[in-house]
């Protein structure tokens, strides 16, 4: 059924089932909560309004049409469909037509025919087999304690072709799990989906390209395309069949074995310890019937393209509707020097991590992909380990350049890999390796620079476009935008891609971007079953309401909106619940992290209660410091940092966590610092628990954001624990802005604040933790507010006072501190 | 659910024991009621009874102890309250309450001193004890318990035979369920074909189950105005109705006892439209120890009961067919157990002595065995007996802790009720998905229905499996505390089947509602000047009576029952100045 050919799909083109699903999946994307962009969008509203009223004018009439011209719209309910007295409540969602099979309680799933809703039970017994293959070919959307749910979309199908399902496996095994039987509607847009993706595959071997495919019918298409055809190249040295296309066996995984994986013992097996959790065995598991007695499926056609028109070809594909797939025969490549790296033999990969590699290697070549672990459950492993299995030259890519030391570090620290084949790329260092294979760690920013570059960088640079990589991966893969990834993707020429990241989920809809510049996703591990199985820590998450003080929010309802956010990040009662916080976690022997995505807050509160922080112009020296205290000085247990502490910083002693501002309802931050104390080291100790704290104030926007941004992490089957009053607030000694002196003092100096300072920090340098000082003319403008005499003169509770000294200071040498201040007093 | 169960027999008793002394004896005279109310005591008053059944005289209050082995105090500070004194307080109490005992002053002559003195001693009701050894017996009139048709119908074999064909338990059973649920589907507001009877739906706004709009806002103006319930509205009127906290209460109870609430306010009613308790009271207890499946003729039925006959039709209590008129004889025979046919053979005479069928719902009124748990289980049972896993025990709702719900159930009536508060999403043919949001909470809690409500019902109906891992956490956290010998409060220690987030939430939307208060009072605006203003506006404050003020707009707002103190002193104030105005005008 999967093999139509050339003029079938031109019919189902006809049909209407993608269109449907398409925008039934994007509408539940577009939970778009940056209101600024939403701002601009509605401006442009009302423009593009007019311009549809003409656009819809011009094209269609409005012509009356006679009863029978009318076309009914088939519900995909049975005529015989009776509905009862409660059905209207649930509209075209009523699916009491789907009878159930006799052995319903034996299958663990149900299928929604409109909108390929899947709904698990993780109870049955079934259900891990049932978790894996679904994880394959759906999108999870919730995976709580017992009912997951999953949506099967255009690109999951994408993914689920590629690491070579078949159309009919995946309708036959839906079939087999599913409670009811399985709607045409599904089928018809699993076979929709299924037909054109990922039956084509670009192929490298032997340093030629082959156009490759199971399907002899598709390449027989593609030839007769005028743009491809044309491209084809015949050589001599291959035999061709009477249709002129190479015939050789399929591949199979074969004796590749990840490293890793092997047995306890050591020895090379056959292939079958690696291959146990392989998504193929689970469905042959399910389906009963172990080899495919397809013997079509064992040969594959290939015709061959040159090295120039690769990019062309790919192009063509695309248009046409069948993307190519790219999988890199990293065994058969001879061209590009080996890399001596294998895993250190203590080296063990955990059973999650193994199965999204296997979804990577499953037919012994090495598939392009994003696969999602969540943050601290070991993605570097994860690269490294498939650095180990292609063994070529590889380059690696991240946010900043404390995650390229730390890349670095991982690296010699798992495999055998010789230092001096590590090289380093950021704007300290700019060494190369030598040898003919080797490892380069760098950041996006380095590479994708287009302005000028000194002379060292501009010859590290042409040194990585000359040559071919093997492997890259791009780590973080979620945050860099889809334009630098472009050109990133297009300088450095790397046969396969690897993307990382543990929060696939943006604001802004560039996540499909993603699948067509690196690959489909290939695997995505559940959180909750990871944390039960230790692998990270157990995560207790809160939601601290915090009242506004009447004064606060007087002026919050009198106030626009940028001051609004100031008013409700240093909400007295706020800054009370977070002095108490802390006060509580550090006498558990807690260590934490305060986040702030505003810098004038992350100042108040750190200089106020004696803290360090960290933001975007601290500088390098200064971070490195910081943060080695906090790691190993007993005596600082709490840091302050800014946005720039978001991402990629290793910081395993944090066991607890307050956020008191964050960047409107962005779910990829909530969950990215929620990462931050996932990796602790405590996290086997028994009954051991970190510790998550949001901070909002009542009745704000805050509020609204809040709930917006818990939506990944709920989705995930963490619970957020509403906390209206926190006891024994009131008894803490020294604490802040107890009196409603103080209070007021502290809402006239927010009132005189520049509107610039309830922003969020700006500029490249506010993704990464270390990137060095920033352009110091930036910092110095004017702020100029208005005030009366009295005011400035003293009279409303204004008043120059030094409250608190910068903690950060103090956490110098004694002896560098002289210095210091020495130096500056000149 | 027994709680329950127990909860609305005593109330059922209550009405009892509020009864004069001549409506007991009136009652006293029926066996069947006199088992009734036998079934309904505790078992320590039934022991009472049964002990003083077949004994003629009266007995000393000294003997009754003698009947009871009382296990030995540990306490001897009160040896005199223990929990067996109270029990046992508690059940002559009840006793006396009904009338069931009665105390009869002896004088008794000392055989040696020869003085004579009164002793209280006491006996059974005579004409408790006389019907009730009947109903033990079986002595006494036949028909005492309802005459069983077949009894009469043993000369008619042809129609002894149809009625075993047509009326099977089976039947009734599945009859008085669909009666009973449409009442419960109007009542969650579910859309319906046919809505219940102006008599059910009457019932239900004077039960306060249920109310109209106009009942809301009469009762938040006035709450002493009762005269309007008793107005009358047309079944169109009474279609609008919405259900309230009550109703809502009302729904999450056991069949039994959801019966036993609308009876009694049945009773209430009756009374008020001049029928005879006496009367009202034996049939419903009559009922109960009638037999189902069994026809019983309406011959021995009084009038009034008659009348009631047709009103317990809607509730499902009662299955009667409906009379043929003797001219439209027609010869489908075969058209089913909808009445129609029944009684095409029966000559004009039978017309008046129709046979009537107490349904399960009524013969179960008295016993204590739960033949139905609650509707919807009875549904289940009814029609998934395939489905054997989850349609015995009673929870079948999954809450998430993303708020998400997911029901198995094929109950279009908890559908129903479901709706009420939770946003429903898709349908499947055992199982309805759902989410819990903030709107439909709200919407919820507006109508009524309070957090408590809610969170009880989804914990009584909550998955074996939410159970089941609730346990777990739960013994692992005492291991660990137990471990590590921390200290716990007994708070956190209660099993917490459903998410506890999920469960804080719904307060907290119950409370964010809570948060506007309302004040009946008077604003003060249009002032003069400044002063004046000032001069109110702080006496107010002072006096304590001003609950709001804005300086810029000059505006207060003051109590109700402060403002005719604040005019006082407003004149005062005035005249004051007024005075003061004239004699600084007048020169000297």
């Amino acid at each position: 059924m999967s093999r139509r050919q050339g003029p079938n799909y031109a019919e189902l083109e006809a049909g209407n089932y993608e269109d449907e699903f398409v925008s039934s999946g994007d509408s539940s994307v577009t939970d778009y909560s940056d209101y600024e962009a939403e701002k601009k969008k509605s401006r442009a509203k009302g423009k593009k309004a007019k311009q549809a009223v003409r656009k819809i004018k011009k094209q269609k009439d409005d012509k009356e049409f006679s009863e029978d011209e009318l076309i009914t719209i088939n519900l995909d309910r049975p005529p015989d469909f009776v509905p009862d007295t409660v059905s209207n409540l649930f509209g075209r969602a009523d699916f009491t037509y789907l009878k159930l099979k006799p052995d319903h309680a034996s299958r663990p799933i149900w299928i929604s025919p409109t909108d390929g809703k899947i709904i698990l039970e993780s109870f049955s017994p079934l259900s891990e087999q049932a978790q894996d293959f679904l994880v394959t070919i759906a999108e999870p959307i919730s995976r709580p304690s017992f009912i997951h749910e999953y949506r099967i979309t255009t690109h999951s199908l994408y993914a689920a072709v590629s690491v070579g399902l078949e159309t009919d496996d995946i309708i036959s095994v839906l079939n087999r799990l599913s409670k009811v039987p399985v709607a045409p509607s599904v089928v018809n847009f699993i076979k929709s989906a299924t037909l054109s993706y990922g039956k084509v595959k670009l192929v490298l071997k032997h340093n030629r390209y082959f156009v490759e495919s199971s399907q002899a019918e598709i390449l027989q298409m593609l030839l007769k395309d005028e743009v491809i055809g044309a491209l084809r190249i015949q050589s001599e040295t291959t035999t061709t069949t009477s249709d002129g296309l190479v015939q050789t066996k399929a591949p199979s995984q074969g004796d590749l074995v990840i490293p890793g994986t092997k047995k306890p013992d050591g020895t090379y097996v056959n292939a079958e310890p690696a291959k146990t959790d392989d998504v193929e065995d689970i469905f042959a598991n399910v389906i009963g019937e172990g080899d495919d007695d397809d013997d079509d499926l064992d040969t594959v056609h290939s015709f061959e393209i040159s090295a120039g028109s690769v990019e062309t070809v790919k192009k063509r594909c695309q248009e046409i509707d069948y993307p190519m797939l790219e999988e890199y025969d990293f065994r058969n490549d001879t061209r590009n020097p080996n890399l001596d790296i294998d895993l250190k033999p203590s080296t063990q990969i955990r059973p999650y991590q193994e199965k999204s590699l296997s979804k990577m290697f499953g037919n012994g070549r090495a598939r392009s992909g994003i696969i999602v672990l969540p943050c601290g459950a070991g993605k570097t492993l994860v690269g490294i380990t498939a650095a180990c299995t292609i063994r070529k030259s590889v380059i690696v890519l991240c946010t900043s350049s404390v995650s390229v030391m730390q890349w670095r570090q991982q690296f010699l620290q798992w495999c055998t890999i010789q230092p001096e084949n590590v090289a380093v790329f950021t704007s300290e260092s700019k060494e190369m390796f030598s040898g003919d294979a080797g490892l380069v760690v760098s950041t996006y920013s380095m590479v994708a620079n287009t302005r000028n570059r000194s002379h060292d960088a501009q010859k590290v640079m042409d040194f990585l476009t000359s040559r071919e990589w093997g492997f890259i991966i791009l780590d973080e893969v979620h945050v860099v935008p889809a334009a630098m990834f472009r050109r990133v993707v297009t300088t450095i020429a790397a046969h396969a891609k690897l993307g990382l990241t543990a929060t696939l989920v943006r604001e802004d809809e560039k996540i499909s971007d993603l699948n067509f510049l690196i690959g489909p996703k290939l695997y995505e591990a559940n959180w909750m079953e990871l944390a039960q199985k230790g692998h990270i820590a157990n995560v207790q998450c809160a939601e601290v309401w915090c009242p506004m003080t009447s004064e606060f929010y007087q002026e919050y309802l009198r106030e626009k909106s940028r001051k609004r956010m100031l008013l409700y990040i240093m909400n007295p009662t706020k800054f009370q619940a977070c002095q108490f916080l802390i006060h509580y976690h550090e006498n558990r022997g807690d260590k934490i992290i305060v986040f702030s995505d505003n810098v004038y807050a992350l100042q108040e509160y750190a200089l106020k209660l004696g803290k360090p922080f960290i933001y975007g112009s601290t500088p390098q020296q200064e971070r490195m410091n910081i943060l080695q205290n906090f790691q190993y000085n007993d005596q600082v247990n709490t840091i302050f940092l800014s946005k720039v502490g978001d991402t990629s910083i290793d910081l395993p002693e944090a066991t607890c966590l307050i956020q008191i501002s964050s960047h409107y309802g962005s779910r990829r931050q909530e969950a990215q610092r929620l990462g931050r104390i996932l990796r602790a080291k405590r996290r086997n100790d028994e009954g051991f628990n970190a510790f998550f704290y949001s901070l909002v104030s009542k009745d704000t926007q805050e509020m609204y954001y809040s709930t917006k941004r818990q939506a990944f992490l709920v989705d995930q089957g963490y619970a957020f624990k509403v906390i209206t009053h926190l006891h024994g607030m009131e008894n803490l000694p020294n604490l802040a802005y107890s009196t409603s002196k103080e209070r007021r003092e502290l809402l006239q100096e927010i009132l005189l604040k520049n509107e610039d300072a309830a922003g969020i920090e700006y500029g490249e340098d506010s993704e990464n933790l270390v990137g060095g000082g920033v352009d110091k003319r930036a910092r110095f403008n004017a702020s100029r507010t208005v005030g009366s005499l009295a005011s400035l003169a003293g009279g409303e509770d204004m008043a120059y006072v030094e409250h608190s000294k910068n903690r950060n200071k103090e956490l110098h040498h004694p002896f560098f501190q002289k210095t210091l201040y020495n130096k500056k007093k000149k | 659910m027994a709680g329950q169960a127990h909860l609305f027999k005593s109330t059922v008793n209550e009405y009892l024991e509020s009864l004069s002394e001549t409506v007991h004896s009136k009652l006293y005279k029926s066996p069947a009621t006199c088992l009734a109310i036998f079934r309904l005591l505790p078992s320590l008053s039934k022991f009472y009874v049964m002990t003083l059944l077949f004994n003629e005289d009266s007995t000393s209050y000294a003997n009754l102890n003698r009947w009871l082995k009382v296990p030995p105090t540990s306490s001897k500070a009160h040896p005199h309250i223990t929990p067996t004194k109270l029990y046992q307080n508690e059940c002559l109490k009840r006793l006396k309450a009904l009338n069931l005992i009665k105390d009869v002053r002896k004088t008794v002559t000392h055989p040696t001193t020869g003085k004579s003195t009164t002793v209280v001693l006491f006996q059974l009701n005579p004409i408790f004890r006389a019907s009730f050894r009947d109903a033990v017996t079986g002595g006494g009139s036949a028909s005492a318990f309802g005459d069983a048709s077949d009894r009469v119908e043993s000369k008619r074999d042809d129609l002894q035979t149809m009625f075993s064909d047509n009326v099977t338990i089976d039947y009734l059973d599945s009859y008085s369920l669909m009666k009973w649920e449409n009442i419960l589907h109007f009542m969650v507001g579910t859309e319906l074909l046919s809505s219940p009877s102006v008599g059910v739906l009457s019932l239900l706004r004077h039960s306060g189950l249920m109310e109209l709009e106009a009942d809301r806002e009469a009762k938040t103006e006035a709450k002493t105005e009762s005269s309007s319930t008793m107005t009358q509205y047309s079944l169109n009127t009474l279609k609008n109705m919405k259900i309230t906290n009550e109703g809502f209460q009302f729904l999450l109870q056991d069949i039994n006892s959801q019966i036993w609430t609308l009876l009694l306010e049945y009773l209430k009613m009756s009374e008020k439209l001049m029928m005879d308790p006496v009367e009202v009271l034996n049939f419903i207890f009559m009922l109960g120890s009638l037999e189902l499946g069994k026809g019983y003729p309406t011959a021995m039925l009084s009038d009034t009961q008659i009348i009631m006959l047709e009103d317990l039709v809607d509730y499902g209590l009662i299955y009667y067919p409906k009379p043929v008129e003797p001219e439209s004889v027609s010869m489908d025979v075969d058209e089913g157990p909808e009445g129609e046919t029944l009684e095409q053979n029966e000559r004009d005479d039978v017309v008046a002595n129709r046979l009537f069928y107490p349904t399960r719902l009524a013969t179960t009124l008295t016993s204590d065995s739960m033949t139905f748990k609650s509707a919807s289980t009875a549904m289940t049972q009814a029609t998934a007996e395939a489905d054997s896993g989850s349609g015995k025990d009673m929870g079948n709702v999954i809450l998430e802790t993303n708020f998400k719900l997911y029901c198995y159930t094929t109950s279009p009536l908890q559908v129903a009720i479901l709706n009420l508060f939770v946003h429903l999403k898709s349908r499947f043919s055992n199982m309805v998905t759902g989410a819990i949001t903030r709107e439909s909470i709200r919407k919820a809690l507006t109508n009524g229905i309070t957090a408590e409500q809610i969170i009880k019902y989804l914990e009584s109906h909550a998955h074996s499996q939410m159970k089941k891992l609730a346990e777990e956490r739960l013994v692992k956290k005492l291991d660990f505390e137990n471990s590590t010998n921390s200290a716990s409060d007994a708070a956190d220690t209660v099993l917490e089947v459903l998410p506890p987030t999920v469960v804080d939430q719904i307060k907290l939307w119950q409370l964010e509602l809570d948060r506007i208060q309302t004040f009946q009072g008077y604003l003060f605006k249009d002032f003069v000047n400044d002063q004046e203003f000032e001069l109110l506006s702080t006496y107010g404050e002072e006096v304590g009576i001003l609950l709001w003020k804005d300086v810029q707009s000059r505006r207060f707002f003051v109590t109700q029952e402060g403002n005719k103190q604040l005019i006082d002193y407003a004149a005062r104030a005035l005249r004051r100045q007024k005075q003061n105005g004239e004699r600084a005008a007048t020169p000297l």
